[in-house]
């Protein structure tokens, strides 16, 4: 296998192993988001407003919140006795760092999400059966939106000593074209809309996606040295 | 873009190297070279900007000024074939605390592109006496054995030039001795090493070559053979208890 590849693959294997043994970030980001979702069902009653109508924001919340938290944990894993620099030292390009941690933190987000629609599902008495495939597709975009910009950017609050506060501080607002396609997606294939009516926000999302894995690509060279 | 010329996998030369963190100069003119299969001591009071040249000359960090060549490559460059000649060895063990010392060295492996990963983890685990504990979590592990890891990782890849930072610090009398042991062993088989210490005899003892840095600057740099240990020790405490040299002698 290419070197460049199996390079990506070792850190994926690395952080999976580092998972399962540890089940930290997993149940870190389920609980969070569990939480999340139980506080804004008491909060809202279902029977004045529209389950559809509020769900979208309240999953996404749900989503975003808590891959943060494994955004943060992810690059702080990094530091702690020094690995970054030992991943550093490797004959590696800084990018197949970056992408590595960015497969293991998208995945890592995406096998707590397919947890947590169930649950939400139940709690707000949505059919998401019936919109499962869109539904998916929208997932996908948004949370890879959200980890290609939360990778490059938790890489770079890991060497601050504020950076579980200047994580968030950077990445919601740089997020919020993504925010807002995701949301409004999610609302529309609740509402019973086809995808052709969303094919926008499916073209915005897309873009966002891609502008930010270039723009990481361009930069992590220079924020990973110190 | 200069063309770096055949590649000695062997070879440090620095040449007015310069490091400013504002109005802090953490190198300052640094110059000097080491052949295939030296050992170089530095030492230095703390803040002399010691761990600052290592992070430049193994490419973790960019110089202000100056050149560094390693194993034949410029270090600016940071070109992943200079990184394939070098291993390092700092005050942190560069280790994943809940793999296992076989998983993390297959890790590294992997990254370093080494062909048979496990064989090779397998083999510098037997050389550093950790083979027996191969499978327990890293976290477990005293900061002695941490340490026979770290070597064990900085020499997975056989480099042909290493860098110590600080490689005592913490130890007890036997890890010190069974560090000591390693390196004495890497520096029979030509590996050519840098070691910043404070251990003055334990760094005299091994090395061919003592370098003092004293705020940023080089101010000794001489044969092992051709200085007095006693008043070299003298001078180490001199500059360290004034972070500056005072007893005469011309800067190098």
């Amino acid at each position: 296998m290419n070197l460049f590849l199996s390079q990506i693959t070792a850190i994926v294997w690395k952080d999976f192993v580092t998972e399962l043994k540890t089940r930290e970030l997993f149940s870190a980001m389920f609980i969070f988001a569990l939480l999340v979702i139980l506080i804004f069902i008491f909060s809202v009653n279902l029977s004045i407003v529209k389950a559809s109508e509020v769900g979208p924001g309240i999953l996404w919340v749900a989503f975003l919140f808590s891959g943060t938290l494994g955004l943060n944990r992810s690059f702080v894993l990094e530091k702690e006795n020094g690995c970054l620099m030992g991943l550093m030292l490797a004959p590696a390009d800084r990018t197949a760092i970056y992408f590595g941690k960015l497969i293991s933190n998208f995945v890592f987000l995406t096998v707590m999400e397919l947890f947590i629609l169930p649950l939400f599902m139940i709690f707000f008495n949505i059919d998401l059966l019936e919109h499962l495939l869109p539904l998916l597709l929208v997932i996908f975009l948004g949370t890879l939106g959200f980890c290609a910009l939360g990778t490059l950017l938790s890489s770079l609050a890991s060497n601050l000593k504020t950076r579980e506060i200047m994580l968030p501080i950077l990445l919601y607002p740089l997020l919020v074209p993504i925010v807002i396609g995701v949301v409004r997606m999610t609302g529309q294939i609740l509402a019973g809309e086809p995808l052709s009516e969303m094919m926008n926000w499916i073209g915005l999302t897309a873009s966002f996606d891609i502008i930010y894995i270039g723009v990481s690509i361009m930069t992590i060279d220079h924020i990973l040295e110190e | 873009m200069v063309e770096n010329p055949k590649p000695d996998p062997s070879v440090i030369e620095v040449r007015q190297l310069r490091k400013e963190f504002g109005v802090l100069k953490a190198v300052d003119g640094v110059s000097f070279d080491l052949k295939r299969g030296e050992f170089l001591s530095i030492f230095g009071p703390n803040g002399a900007g010691k761990t600052t040249l290592i992070k430049i000359l193994t490419g973790l960090t960019r110089p202000s000024s100056g050149t560094a060549r390693v194993a034949g490559y410029e270090v600016e460059e940071g070109i992943p074939e200079m990184r394939r000649e070098i291993g390092v060895i700092s005050h942190s063990p560069a280790l994943y605390a809940d793999l296992t010392p076989m998983e993390n060295l297959i890790f590294f492996g992997k990254m370093y592109g080494l062909e048979h990963p496990q064989e090779s983890a397998l083999a510098v685990l037997e050389d550093v006496g950790l083979a027996p504990r191969r499978h327990d979590r890293v976290r477990t592990f005293s900061r002695g054995m941490l340490q026979r890891l770290s070597i064990a990782r900085a020499i997975l890849h056989d480099p042909s030039i290493l860098f110590l930072d600080e490689p005592f610090t913490g130890l007890d009398i036997h890890a010190s001795n069974v560090l000591k042991e390693h390196l004495q062993t890497l520096h029979n088989k030509k590996r050519t090493i840098l070691m910043t210490t404070h251990d003055v005899s334990c760094g005299l003892e091994m090395c061919d070559k003592v370098a003092l840095q004293v705020m940023g600057r080089f101010a000794f740099f001489e044969d092992v053979k051709d200085i007095d240990k006693e008043n070299f020790e003298a001078l180490y405490f001199d500059a360290v208890r004034n972070n500056q040299f005072t007893m005469g002698i011309r800067p190098h």
